[in-house]
């Protein structure tokens, strides 16, 4: 799991909104174009990503790997067939082509959690989107981004439990269920713990968020996720 | 000043807190002392506002905390008993900017906060630092630099050195001693009175609930036996 780490690379330089611009554009971009081209694109995009966050897309698929595996078996899923042939090239292909879409999202997402502290993404949010919605939306990913990891610690904790009491022998069923139990009921404690903290530190709605300025870097940035997000729209002028 | 007066809290039937009735002064050094499920954690969570009494009132500076929470827990800070309980960000500074933040306090006003906290606790020029790569003594201590930043008038400490090795115990208390002496008020909530009977100038024992034991340490090390907890000159 990759979280925020500080660092001196370019992506950490760089202001959150525009970072979150070049991901929506980026998503918008892969699924408006699955050609040839548009995968090019995105690859070239995630390239330069993981380079401005000098973060090694090994690292990411390490760090992601149910994630890659989820998106790996998709097109074998895909191809598939209850009868001869077994498996049909065409399906899977197709399904291939799906998945190749968002692989280059998921490594600039990576760089981003890599390089974002978590309040300065609550800042972009709340400026972006006004009102309750935007304090709403930045609170909901603040608290995402602090339980995620720690439950994950949780359940490989857990798992490490079930694996030091040769809990190895037992049925596969009964492995799964017992640490999904177990991690559902310590992600309950978790999530009571961290709101008794929360609120022994005067939670609040609307608290002093980190300034965020735009620098003279932060323009292609912008720049380059406006013209990612309209490649659509631009796509239809003559 | 914290102050309770007849404060009883049950879970489901059983109190946990049977009518305490007890007022700490401010720059006053305390040890809440009892066995494990003795109404210590129940009791020391009131004064931050954290539970609701079924009974009685808890006050702090004379403000009921059920009615005014965000005073009582800018003038009482809360040290839990596992630091990893109580962060709520990746990186040191942002940690413990995080109440200050909360408050609505300007920029300028938060680093400094945040600056006087962290070379409080020896911590100073280390905000950038991943918090789960630190060492446990240094999460106690940015734990207690995430308190502090409120800039509170007492600081709640719930079982403080559990987990901790001995050179680590002797830095949290080293940083203890010199909050005590600048004046900031302390309960230390512990099972075992061996680690801060010289920090603290008053002994409150709990035992089912209830205060069985208020004295000055020397008085009360004679009584320990009254309250579950060992006497530290065993």
């Amino acid at each position: 799991m990759l979280t925020y780490e500080p660092g001196d690379s370019l992506a950490h330089g760089l202001d959150p909104r525009g970072k979150l611009a070049v991901q929506f554009g980026l998503a918008v971009a892969v699924f408006a174009y699955p050609t040839a081209r548009g995968f090019a694109v995105g690859g070239a995009v995630a390239l330069a990503a993981l380079a401005a966050g000098r973060l090694s897309p090994l690292r990411v698929v390490r760090a992601y790997w149910a994630v890659f595996l989820f998106l790996a078996v998709g097109p074998l899923v895909g191809g598939a067939a209850l009868g001869d042939p077994w498996f049909r090239v065409g399906p899977a292909v197709e399904s291939l082509r799906s998945v190749a879409r968002v692989v280059p999202v998921v490594f600039v997402g990576a760089v981003y959690v890599r390089t974002t502290p978590v309040r300065e993404t609550r800042a972009a949010i709340q400026r972006v989107v006004p009102g309750k919605v935007g304090r709403l939306f930045g609170v909901g990913v603040g608290l995402v981004f602090r339980l995620f990891p720690v439950v994950l610690a949780d359940l490989r904790a857990t798992r490490r439990a079930v694996h030091a009491r040769a809990g190895q022998r037992r049925p596969l069923h009964d492995r799964v269920r017992r640490i999904l139990t177990r991690g559902l009921a310590r992600s309950f404690l978790r999530a009571d713990r961290l709101t008794l903290a929360l609120r022994a530190r005067c939670f609040a709605w609307n608290p002093t968020l980190p300034s965020l300025a735009v620098r003279r870097r932060d323009y292609p940035v912008a720049a380059l996720g406006a013209a990612l997000a309209a490649s659509p729209v631009l796509a239809l002028v003559p | 000043m914290i102050e309770t007066d007849g404060l009883v809290h049950r879970y489901d039937e059983t109190a946990a807190v049977d009518g305490v009735s007890l007022t700490i002064d401010d720059g006053e050094a305390v040890a809440v002392v009892g066995a494990n499920g003795s109404g210590k954690t129940t009791l020391v969570r009131h004064f931050d506002a954290l539970l609701e009494p079924d009974e009685g009132t808890v006050r702090v500076d004379g403000r009921d905390v059920t009615e005014q929470p965000v005073y009582a827990r800018t003038r009482v800070g809360m040290v839990f008993q596992n630091p990893r309980d109580q962060f709520v960000a990746g990186t040191v500074g942002a940690d413990v900017a995080f109440g200050p933040e909360n408050l609505g306090l300007d920029r300028t006003e938060i680093d400094r906060r945040v600056d006087e906290a962290l070379t409080a606790v020896d911590m100073a020029g280390r905000g950038d630092e991943r918090i789960d790569r630190l060492s446990g003594g240094e999460q106690a201590r940015v734990a207690i630099a995430g308190a502090l930043a409120m800039d509170p008038d007492h600081l709640v400490l719930d079982e403080p050195l559990v987990g901790l090795d001995r050179p680590t115990c002797e830095s949290v208390l080293e940083h203890l001693r010199s909050l005590s002496a600048s004046g900031t008020g302390l309960v230390v909530v512990t099972h075992d009175l061996r680690d801060v009977v010289d920090l603290v100038g008053r002994v409150v024992g709990m035992a089912d609930g209830r205060v069985a034991l208020d004295a000055e340490p020397e008085r009360a090390l004679d009584r320990l036996d009254d309250v579950g907890v060992r006497d530290p000159r065993c």
